[in-house]
């Protein structure tokens, strides 16, 4: 990974948030997941997201990508405000702009690899080919194997292969690796950090690992509900030289 | 408070987050059960008050008309081997002139006996008082046409007795076994409006007709090791010298044999939908309920890899399952017991049978409770089972779709050119196909049973009509009070507004060939008839033939005979001729003629020309009124019936017996389908649950995620309705044959419209259920569902 590269991607501010809260339930139950955030993530940054248990990554990926709405402040998508706009007009920003790969996978079992990918390329505007997307995650021989038939890393592969595929702006993985193993987290990290660097997608990484931390340009630390730190990684360190 | 385990806690939840789909299978089940238990019990009911009433009342086994027989026939009659009991009458046709009725009335006449009860066909007083004996104007009338006239004790009415008017007075209302359905000579209807059964003094009525210390009519009650047989010959062979017409049982006898037909229908309706409704509940409830434990597959897997052994699984899923039962069932016991206690009400005043009370018997609740019970346990225990026996690995991760042959592949190819969303139709529909194919035959199911149970009224309707529109096209019917010669038909040519006349003969015999005879009435016909035609199964008119009887299927079977074979025919009246006759033709009478020849050739053989007994009317519309006030006046007619009344009897009589039940399972039918509907549609919402989730977190609209849902369950509609449409063709088919072996055919009518509702309404019940679980769509919990496995 070269610096210059990264230094001209950051200069356009994709998300920007300002005061944003999320509160669950009210009253005695009522939990605070996210206690007020101030920060922006600039286009094409590789964005990791650490912190314990319950300190609200999700909850704040979850709003980013369009799937949940904060309690208060406002969350910004480029001129879309995430909290206010209706319903289409956020499933717009979800179908053209966002990429998704979850911790399990989400892939649809009655259609293989290569159709679960085709699912999202087929209402995109400027998709790469199916085979395309699943080549670029190690996965051509696979395409017309269904979920069953896949091992839990080759399922997460399809699932990033589904969200690139698209070329989405923005890329929103929660715990990629989370259920794999070495060997096989790396050569996801690999897809990821690959097409970041090679589309130049925007990508915001949960994970535990503060190992894995090193492959982003910044790592947002976060504490109850709060962002405890930002730090910037002088360099990206790639996923294959990571041991955990 | 009692500390629940987990599992139940579970449990709990389970069932108030499926509470809709518990209503929807609840529902099914519960019709199911209610109609097997009304549908049962109330025949049981029927049946079982009628043979009390009959034994309380002491109902005849055997009757017989005579011209005259001394009062000490009644002892040697009473005297014979296997008679128990013995009463001898005087009966008659009175023709009745009610005030403010134009149309012709008649009525029985029946005579009570002095100072005692009668031994046989006692009657159950209502209201008022028995007659006195030496009256020849007091008299009790039977309760249906005392209700129908809006007649009570202290009213009067004019009545021609033997040729001879007198003014009677009511001094009672009753009822008798003998005349459950009173019901006109030569008229296969009652119609308590125009026909009525009146009692009156032995003394007072045998003066009025001539019979002092005589009788003409006669009931016997038989012993209980009595032979019918040679009780019946003996009878015979005494009241031959008296101008016996021949005795008879209860097959015979018009009310009874009316009563019976009416239970024998009721009893096929009972014997044999019920069980199908059941049948298709069990079905459904079993398809429902295993789909439902199959989205719970990951939990299953889960729970086993806790350590929960097979057995706690399985337990814990039956539970589950008996909530669906429980409900089902207590439903389905409450409604039958609710509903059977109506229908009884209504069958009390169709039937007038006294103390009808619903009481279907335990047995029928313990076969509903278990039949309840098994469904949803056999329902749990497949799908159950095949969550068990996966590693629980394998049940963690997502159902493998099944790659199936031929055609499988095919319709993959096909849906090669269609848009990812369709083929995810496709696919989930061929990869899936047990759980595809259920919602199908469930669906296909419930058409089925609408079309089936639409088709009751439909072919009742068709009967109606093809015998008043094809079959019986006289405006009016005479029924004459004996055999008379032809010069009568003068006399009614002679009656205003008469436009055509046409006579006919009905000549009680015995029928036999080999060892096996029949009672039964055999009919004179003119040839070239064209108000009274016999017609085919096939609704095509068969005409008589002077060289040889036409006899019906039935008839020929239960004498075993061939066209060919000659048929015994002994008159039992008039001449009493004995002759043999070949039989010509064998038909599947739309309705009921046992037996028929030409007229003349009939007469010319029993050797009494030019005899009717009936006479078949064209009557000018308009001089309707004329031709009533007229016709009362011939001295020979023992009934008058318009054929427009005839018709409206008919079909009231269907609604209020047979129909009513017949609209019941219209009734549950629809309810079945509303609830295999939704349940369809709510149980393919939870199995697509999480793909959705998915499909809306990937970008798709509202509206494309709705596609998917509604594209899967319209695809299964279509695929539902021509399989519904044949599986209720043959499930028709194969009930009407069931009413086919009863004594009168049901016809197999092709009702498109009954077909067209059917699947309009299942159609229209699987659109609503789609769209309202199709709200399910806006309420994803899209985090949610990416927060759990599968
Ligand atoms: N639907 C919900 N209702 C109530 N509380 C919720 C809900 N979703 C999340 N929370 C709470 O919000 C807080 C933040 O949750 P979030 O999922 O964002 O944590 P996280 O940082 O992603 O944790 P983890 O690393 O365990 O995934 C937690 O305390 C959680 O309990
Ligand atoms: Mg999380």
């Amino acid at each position: 990974m070269s610096l210059p590269a990264a230094a001209a991607r950051g200069s356009v501010r994709v998300f920007h948030l300002a005061g944003v809260e999320k509160v669950y339930g009210s009253g005695e139950a009522a939990v605070h997941a996210l206690r007020g955030l101030d920060f922006d993530v600039m286009a094409g940054e590789l964005l990791v997201l650490l912190g314990p248990s319950g300190s609200g990554k999700s909850t704040l990926l979850n709003i980013l990508g369009g799937l949940d709405r904060p309690t208060a402040g406002r969350a910004l998508f480029r001129d879309l405000d995430l909290g206010a706009a209706d319903d289409a007009a956020i499933t717009d920003y979800r179908r053209h702009h966002v990429g998704f790969v979850f911790q399990f996978y989400n892939l649809i079992a009655s259609l293989t690899a290569e159709e679960n990918v085709e699912l999202v390329t087929e209402v995109a505007d400027d998709p790469m080919p199916a085979a395309e997307a699943l080549g670029l995650v190690g996965l051509g021989q696979r395409r017309g194997h269904f979920p069953s038939q896949l091992s839990g890393g080759e399922q997460q592969r399809v699932a990033i292969a589904r969200a690139i595929a698209k070329r989405p702006t923005v890329l929103l993985c929660d715990e990629p690796t989370g259920a794999l193993d070495v060997a096989t987290g790396v050569r996801v990290l690999e897809s990821l950090v690959d097409v970041n660097t090679r589309l130049g997608t925007t990508t915001l990484l949960i994970t535990h690992n503060a190992d894995i931390a090193r492959i982003g340009d910044r790592v947002v630390r976060f504490a109850d509900g709060r962002i405890r730190s930002i730090e910037s990684n002088a360099r990206r360190v790639a996923p294959r030289e990571l041991h955990w | 408070m009692i500390r629940l385990a987990p599992l139940d806690h579970k449990l709990l939840r389970d069932l108030r987050r499926m509470w809709l789909q518990i209503v929807a299978v609840g529902t099914v089940l519960g019709c199911g059960i209610a109609l097997f238990v009304m549908a049962t019990g109330t025949y049981g009911s029927i049946q079982r008050s009628r043979d009390q009433y009959y034994a309380a009342e002491r109902m005849a086994d055997l009757a017989a008309s005579v011209v005259r027989a001394p009062e000490s026939v009644g002892a040697q009659l009473a005297a014979l081997p296997g008679v128990d009991a013995v009463e001898t009458r005087v009966s008659g046709i009175a023709l009745v002139d009610l005030p403010g009725v134009s149309e012709p009335v008649s009525a029985r006449v029946v005579s009570l006996p002095r100072g005692r009860e009668a031994r046989v066909n006692d009657i159950v007083l209502h209201t008022g008082r028995l007659p006195a004996p030496e009256r020849d104007n007091e008299i009790v009338v039977n309760e249906a046409f005392a209700e129908r006239n809006g007649l009570g004790p202290g009213d009067t009415l004019a009545a021609v007795l033997y040729g001879r008017r007198r003014t009677l007075e009511i001094v009672g209302v009753a009822s008798s076994p003998e005349f459950v359905f009173a019901v006109a000579p030569g008229e296969i209807t009652p119609e308590p409006q125009r026909f009525g059964v009146f009692w009156m003094g032995r003394e007072g009525l045998a003066r009025a007709y001539d019979l002092d210390g005589a009788f003409n009519d006669v009931a016997i009650r038989q012993a209980r090791d009595a032979k019918p047989r040679e009780l019946v010959a003996a009878v015979d062979r005494l009241l031959a010298r008296h101008g016996g017409r021949g005795a008879y049982g209860r097959d015979r006898m018009i009310s009874a044999q009316f009563l019976e037909d009416e239970l024998r229908s009721l009893q096929t309706m009972a014997s044999v939908l019920p069980p199908v409704f059941l049948a298709v509940a069990v079905f459904l409830v079993n398809v429902s309920l295993s789909r439902l434990i199959a989205t719970e597959r990951s939990n299953i897997g889960l729970l086993k890899s806790f350590g929960y052994s097979n057995l706690a699984v399985a337990a814990h899923y039956a539970k589950f399952s008996l909530a669906f039962a429980a409900l089902g069932t207590v439903l389905g016991v409450a409604v039958g017991q609710v509903g059977g206690d109506y229908m009884a009400s209504i069958y009390r005043s169709v039937y007038r049978l006294p103390d009808l009370q619903f009481d279907a018997g335990p047995l029928v609740y313990a076969g509903a409770i278990g039949v309840g019970i098994a469904a949803a346990v056999l329902g749990s225990a497949r799908a159950v089972r095949r969550a068990i026996r996966l590693p629980p690995a394998a049940a963690l991760a997502p159902p493998a779709p099944t790659r199936f042959g031929g055609l499988g592949e095919r319709v993959e190819r096909a849906a090669r050119s269609l848009d990812a969303k369709s083929r995810m139709i496709v696919r989930r529909i061929v990869r899936f196909p047990r759980r595809s194919l259920s919602t199908v035959a469930g669906i296909a199911a419930a058409i089925a049973l609408l079309v089936t149970s639409q088709h009751f009224p439909v072919a009742m309707n068709h009967i109606v009509d093809v015998n008043f529109g094809a079959a019986q096209r006289m405006d009016v019917t005479l029924a004459f009070a004996d055999v008379h010669d032809a010069s009568i038909l003068r006399d009614v040519r002679r009656l205003p507004g008469v436009l055509a006349v046409e006579p006919m003969r009905s000549a009680p015999v015995i029928l036999s060939a080999g060892t096996r005879s029949q009672r039964d009435s055999l009919l004179g016909i003119p040839a070239g008839a064209r108000l009274n035609r016999v017609l085919d199964g096939e609704e095509r008119p068969v005409p008589p033939r002077a060289d040889g009887l036409t006899i019906a299927r039935v008839l020929a079977r239960k004498l075993d005979v061939q066209v060919g074979d000659r048929v015994r025919v002994q008159a039992t009246d008039g001449r009493r001729r004995s002759l043999e006759i070949p039989v010509v033709a064998i038909v599947d009478p739309f309705v009921g003629a046992p037996a028929y020849l030409e007229l003349d050739t009939l007469n010319r053989l029993l050797q009494e020309p030019e005899r009717v007994t009936a006479a078949y009317l064209l009557v000018d519309a308009r001089a309707r009124e004329a031709f009533s006030r007229e016709v009362k006046r011939l001295p020979a007619i023992a009934g008058v019936t318009y054929a427009d009344n005839a018709e409206n009897t008919l079909r009231r009589l269907f609604n209020e017996g047979s129909g009513f039940f017949a609209a019941l399972f219209v009734v549950f039918s629809s309810m079945m389908a509303a609830g295999v509907a939704f349940s369809a549609a709510r149980v393919t919402l939870a199995e697509q649950e999480r793909d959705l989730a998915t499909l809306r977190v990937l970008g798709f609209r509202r509206r494309e995620a709705s596609y998917v849902l509604l594209g899967e369950i319209g695809a299964l509609l279509l695929a539902a309705i021509p399989l519904g449409i044949v599986l209720g063709y043959l499930l028709t088919r194969w009930l009407m044959s069931q009413f086919a072996t009863e004594l009168f055919s049901f016809p197999h009518v092709l009702s498109p419209a009954a077909y067209g509702q059917s699947v309009a309404f299942v159609a229209v019940a699987v659109v609503v259920a789609a769209l309202f679980v199709r709200r399910g769509v806006d309420r994803l919990d899209m985090v949610g569902v990416l927060k759990s496995r599968d």
